[in-house]
């Protein structure tokens, strides 16, 4: 198979200031390509898999080592990490008053290019891709000129992620919760997105309470997380068996 | 020598001005400095050993001109310069509707005495007093009736002897009805130029009149700033103010506002930076709405990233006959360091009670979930701070409606 891409090896973490054990003994793999969905009951302990992987200074890691790309990712800041390739479709997007979508976007995209070395893109070069981007997620030009998340609905913001997850072409994207507060055709067409930017060489990790987006995006492993670890592994099929019996067969095994 | 020094003044035997200059004389001796038993400059006042033995100029300045020679605006306007406290005048091409002349000259030819020295009482304003004691410099601007200036009038005071200066410069304005005009003022110095800057502007804004007034204040970092705006306000007459506070060691922006007649608004914006350690800047307004149907709004933001102190004093005063009238005030800081201090004194007295009025303040930090999100998006946690910065100041900078004079404060601010 292909290259290992994310390592996370026997990880505990929790909160910074009460020091409260979130992540209890996680181990996860994900190579070059691969689709991995998480599906675990409310407060387990996902977005904060998901914060830890980010570098977000309210948890902190107890032990255990996550090696991104070779790399050992507990040493990069949260902007390395993102630079590195690590994109993170945040469960509750952040507001930003004052700066508009289009600045940030533009902050966001030549930060990245400047920490790989690459020359930032100047006004037209990035006015041009952001039209083109804005147009596949149907955002609005109007959008695009408002402050960042200020008043978005749960939608809006969640196709701005994927707009962003599409701009930004990282490697290893984690969603969490992409698919909550998406009607139909937003849910398509953010499914649609992922896809597209999705190849052999990317690979995603899906939290989710739904199979709905599982049929559009199609995992190759499905994980049931409880209690800050992975209790069960398998295929997709394990997600409609989840889906039938709930989660209670699966915590007393 | 002391702050009440005995020179010799141009025009000592007019005995209209040398009355008004010992009547502020009568002022200052009775009440001098204020210190911290003031109530009004109990949080900023000036020490006195600061202020000992100043400099107070009778001849000219010598000056190589180099301060003229400053960088260019990227804006046409009409210039008034002082430097080191004395006006120069320069022969320039005025639009028509706009008479610019030197106090003196003003004094002489007997344009002021409805103005000068009756906007506001000296025992109230100890500096004002101080600055009516030496009345000499300053600049007479008079915008006739229904006169639209398209120009901006732009007044540079800038400093750059390394002496213990003390610079009183008195402007009035005079905006005749329906005239519209833009002053901007610039107080700059040469970077270790020690001096005080005590300027006075009387502000006469007449029915239906609009002034909008910049205050870009950029003192060199030793420098000691303080200024009075007093200002009135007849029908229907509009004042817009922006100040920034960027320099020097102390300061003190004060607005003293009268709304005098029935639709007169006001609306007084500014920001403050406090940068360089042990900084003091005071903001301070007094707003009195005194007729019906007024209006004022206040939204003044500041910014401490070292240990420094920052005030925001903002009194509306409305009396029993404004009714229907409105004030508004609202004050934030961002504290970027622990031991910054920052003071907000907001003072209503509402006397009459068919009016809406209100007011607000908030301090705190940048928001750690906002710098987060962007550091997960690849920008640096500094980069991040200093756009959320920059984001935070731009609300009251979008407040303005001129914006080439605004990006021009903005790009040094
Ligand atoms: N900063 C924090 N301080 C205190 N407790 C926290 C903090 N962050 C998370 N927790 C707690 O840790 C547990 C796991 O939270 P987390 O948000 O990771 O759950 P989740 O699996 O994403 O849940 P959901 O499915 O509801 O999104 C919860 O009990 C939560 O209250
Ligand atoms: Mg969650």
């Amino acid at each position: 198979m292909s290259d290992m891409l994310l390592q996370i090896k026997n990880l505990y973490a929790g909160t910074s200031d009460n020091k409260k054990e979130i992540i209890k003994g996680l181990n996860l793999n994900i190579r070059a390509g691969e689709i991995h969905a998480i599906m675990g009951p409310n407060g387990a302990g996902k977005s904060t898999l998901s914060y830890v992987l980010a570098g977000k200074h309210d948890y902190e890691v107890t032990s255990g080592e996550i090696v991104f790309k070779e790399k050992n990712l507990l040493q990069l800041a949260p902007n390395e990490r993102a630079a590195e390739g690590l994109f993170l479709c945040m469960q509750y997007p952040v507001a930003i008053p004052g700066v508009t979508t289009n600045v940030f976007l533009k902050h966001s995209i030549n930060a990245q290019r400047k920490y790989k070395g690459l020359s930032e893109l100047d006004a037209a070069e990035f006015l041009k891709l952001i039209r083109s981007k804005a147009n596949e997620f149907d955002i609005s030009p109007d959008m695009l000129k408002r402050e960042m998340n200020v008043g978005f609905s749960g939608g809006e913001k969640k196709r701005l992620e994927i707009l962003q997850l599409s701009l930004l072409q990282p490697n290893l994207a984690i969603l969490d919760e992409a698919d909550s507060g998406l009607d139909i055709d937003a849910l398509r067409m953010v499914a649609e997105g992922v896809n597209k930017w999705h190849n052999q060489n990317n690979s995603l990790l899906i939290i989710t309470h739904h199979l709905d987006l599982l049929n559009y995006i199609k995992p190759d492993f499905v994980h049931i997380y409880a209690d800050g670890h992975i209790v069960k592994s398998g295929s997709k099929e394990l997600a409609v068996d989840l889906e039938a019996k709930g989660y209670k067969s699966y915590l007393e095994e | 020598m002391g702050l009440l020094q005995n020179i010799n003044l141009w025009g000592d035997d007019i005995p209209y001005l040398s009355g008004l200059r010992e009547k502020s004389r009568i002022s200052f001796e009775k009440n001098g400095l204020p210190n911290m038993k003031n109530e009004a400059w109990r949080f900023s006042y000036i020490r006195e050993e600061n202020l000992q033995n100043p400099i107070i100029d009778v001849e000219p300045v010598e000056c190589d001109g180099h301060c003229h020679k400053s960088k260019s605006l990227p804006f046409d306007a009409i210039k008034i310069e002082y430097c080191n406290g004395k006006l120069h005048t320069e022969n320039q091409n005025l639009p028509k509707g706009i008479m610019i002349k030197s106090l003196v000259e003003a004094i002489y030819d007997g344009d002021v005495k409805p103005y000068l020295n009756k906007s506001f009482a000296g025992d109230d304003f100890p500096f004002a007093a101080l600055n009516g004691v030496y009345l000499e410099q300053g600049a007479f601007i008079l915008i006739e009736k229904e006169t639209i200036l398209s120009t901006p009038v732009y007044i540079k005071y800038y400093n750059h002897a390394d002496k213990n200066r003390l610079c009183n410069i008195r402007n009035l304005v005079v905006m005749e009805h329906g005239a519209k005009a833009t002053i901007i003022e610039h107080f700059c110095g040469e970077e270790k130029a020690v001096y005080t800057q005590n300027t006075v502007n009387e502000i006469y804004v007449g029915n239906n009149a609009e002034l909008r007034h910049y205050i870009w204040q950029n003192e060199a970092k030793s420098a000691h700033h303080i200024a009075l705006n007093s200002i009135q306000i007849k029908a229907d007459g509009r004042y817009f103010a922006f100040c920034a506070n960027g320099g020097c060691m102390f300061s003190r922006h004060e607005s003293y506002i009268r709304l005098l007649q029935e639709g007169a608004s006001a609306e007084v914006n500014g920001l403050y930076k406090l940068t360089t350690e042990n900084q003091v800047c005071d903001i301070t307004t007094n707003i009195r709405h005194l007729a019906a149907h007024t209006y004022s709004n206040q939204l003044v933001k500041g910014v401490a990233k070292v240990k420094a102190k920052g005030v925001f004093q903002g009194q509306i005063h409305i009396a029993p006959n404004a009714q229907q009238s409105e004030g508004h005030q609202l004050h934030r800081a961002l504290l970027l360091h622990n031991e910054a201090e920052i003071n907000c004194k907001p003072e209503l007295e509402v006397f009459a009670d068919d009016v809406k009025c209100s007011h607000g303040a908030s301090s705190g930090d940048l928001d750690k979930e906002q710098i987060f999100y962007m550091q997960s998006r690849g920008i640096s946690k500094e980069d991040a701070c200093s756009i959320l910065v920059d984001a935070y100041l731009n609300e009251v900078f979008s407040l303005n409606k001129d914006s080439n004079i605004s990006e021009w404060i903005k790009a040094d601010f």
